[in-house]
């Protein structure tokens, strides 16, 4: 029984996204044959809402909704699944220079985990940040396909996967409707809480899913005649 | 080219239609008559070595450009059902190079059943399908 | 809040500029550059039995009016050059020619993150543009990010 989830979204609560969340399940919905996710976690921008309960939605949709948050490091930014209270007691989460190391030491002792998300990209991933200072502990995995990649991040990720042996997981980094659930990570396991998930992505068996479609090559077009 | 569709109505619409794709070619000449047109006659919009001083790749096309057929995009897809595209917001992601051929994309992924109106993503794709300048816009159906 | 600046800033108008008045040459050679060939925009006789009873510009128009010389004095800096991130435009009346249009413009909002290029304060200028009857035509807001 595995499920398959996009474990990075931004719905119009971060500011540079005006998906609503149920546009973001309708579409998926629609899109259900080229994108067979389960579920979603909104992990939106520097903040976290404890008390925010989209049972309703998921009913009427059948789509998981897991909330989690992505903060930003003085090595990147990072996806914090399983917040707390004490975590949101521990962390400013608006901070935009939080301690990686000790997010990722705190957040595994609060009974969370950190992820490090699209660690090739320039100055806000990992990638950069190892090429000047001394690799983190106690990384578990980070996130190897981002939806929002620019050539090459993805595969920069990839090798510091490989010299580090870290897990790898998967997810849209969507701002706009249209491109939720284009990128997921697939648990070997049933996964239904978001405990399930911290469980599952500290010990289970997972692996990134890219269900983007293959491009065609793109024609010459006309010129608008100018004169 | 965008088929310019005559008869849309609030109820027509799909949740997931699409608008365009549409290719263009976005020409140097094309980009430097928008320049002249404007008012913006400065060397990053009109001038490969001007543009190379300011330390980019060579010239570029204007946000305001993109964002104007990205505006036609959605108004081609309005045509002429009395609809009106009351919003239109855009993130410049990376340059748009003139002398390529861009490819928009936009797809309908809303429906407020209470004011009449939809909302659609849109977005200019380059020639290696990179994600350029991407948006969404809402358009107000008649009562 | 790590980003310095005054609260007064928000909401207060810092410039207004004088009325630039539209003329249908202007809208024929905006209407050529970007390929629009919609009659509403491009045929005075199709227009006058359109919705609006005569020639439009297209709603994108109302993003090509410039700010004051001084704009970019008023706004608040946060560190090296700002680069314009993108614009969100209401658009709210179209604009016709013989229209004269004034932008008013304040600070609307300030805040800061990190990305691709570094640590960024994010200003959000808005420009109401009014047409000579004291009627808004757009808001036009300007995402001016500023790497620090």
């Amino acid at each position: 029984m595995s499920t398959i989830l996009d474990l990075h979204s931004h719905s119009e609560a971060s500011e540079d996204s005006r998906a609503p969340l149920e546009a973001y399940l309708n579409w998926l919905k629609l899109r259900r044959a080229e994108r067979p996710v389960d579920g979603i976690v909104l992990t939106e921008h520097r903040q976290f809402n404890g008390s925010a309960d989209y049972r309703a939605l998921e009913d009427r949709f059948g789509i998981m909704v897991l909330k989690a948050s992505e903060v930003e490091t003085d090595y990147g930014h990072v996806l914090v699944f399983g917040v707390t209270d004490e975590m949101t007691r521990r962390f400013d989460f608006a901070n935009v220079r939080l301690p990686a190391q000790e997010v990722i030491d705190e957040v595994a002792r609060m009974g969370g985990i950190a992820v490090p998300c699209h660690p090739g990209r320039p100055n806000v991933g990992l990638c950069e940040h190892y090429t000047r200072k001394p690799a983190l502990e106690n990384v578990i995995a980070v996130e190897v396909l981002n939806g929002g990649s620019r050539k090459g991040e993805d595969e920069r990720s990839e090798e510091l996967v490989r010299t580090h042996g870290y897990g790898a997981i998967g997810g849209s980094d969507s701002h706009l409707v249209s491109l939720i659930g284009l990128c997921a990570t697939r648990f070997d396991a049933d996964i239904r809480t978001i405990d399930d998930l911290v469980r599952e992505l500290k010990t289970g068996a997972y692996e990134p899913v890219d269900f983007r479609p293959r491009r065609k090559p793109v024609h010459h077009a006309v010129a608008v005649e100018v004169k | 080219m965008a088929e310019i569709k005559t008869v849309k109505s609030y109820e027509d619409v799909q949740i997931g239609e699409a608008l365009g794709p549409e290719e263009m070619y976005l020409s140097k000449d094309q980009v430097r008559s928008y320049a002249r047109a404007t008012g913006m006659w400065v060397p990053r919009f009109t001038d490969d070595e001007g543009a190379r001083k300011e330390g980019l790749p060579g010239m570029i096309t204007p946000g305001n450009m993109s964002l104007a057929v990205l505006s036609k995009l959605v108004t081609d897809w309005v045509g002429t059902s009395g609809a009106r595209m009351i919003r239109l917001g855009t993130t410049y992601r990376q340059p748009v190079l003139p002398d390529h051929t861009i490819t928009l994309h936009g797809f309908v992924t809303h429906k407020n059943d209470d004011d009449r109106t939809a909302e659609m993503d849109v977005w200019i794709e380059s020639d290696e399908n990179e994600r350029l300048v991407i948006g969404t816009a809402t358009v107000q159906f008649p009562k | 809040m790590a980003v310095n600046y005054d609260p007064a800033l928000i909401g207060r108008v810092f410039e207004t500029t004088d009325p630039v008045p539209v003329t249908a040459e202007m809208i024929a050679k905006f209407t050529e550059a970007i390929g629009e060939t919609n009659p509403l925009h491009t045929d005075p006789e199709a227009a006058r039995r359109g919705p609006y009873g005569s020639l439009t510009a297209p709603p994108s128009f109302a993003v090509t009016f410039r700010n004051g010389q001084h704009f970019f004095q008023h706004v608040p800096r946060f560190g090296k050059q700002g680069f314009d991130a993108g614009k969100d435009v209401e658009f709210v009346a179209p604009i016709h020619p013989g229209d004269s249009i004034t932008l008013s413009s304040h600070v609307k909002e300030i805040y800061e993150k990190t990305g691709r290029t570094g640590s960024m304060v994010f200003v959000i200028v808005r420009s109401t543009l009014k047409n000579q009857n004291g009627e808004v035509v757009a808001h036009v807001d300007h995402r001016f990010m500023n790497r620090t």
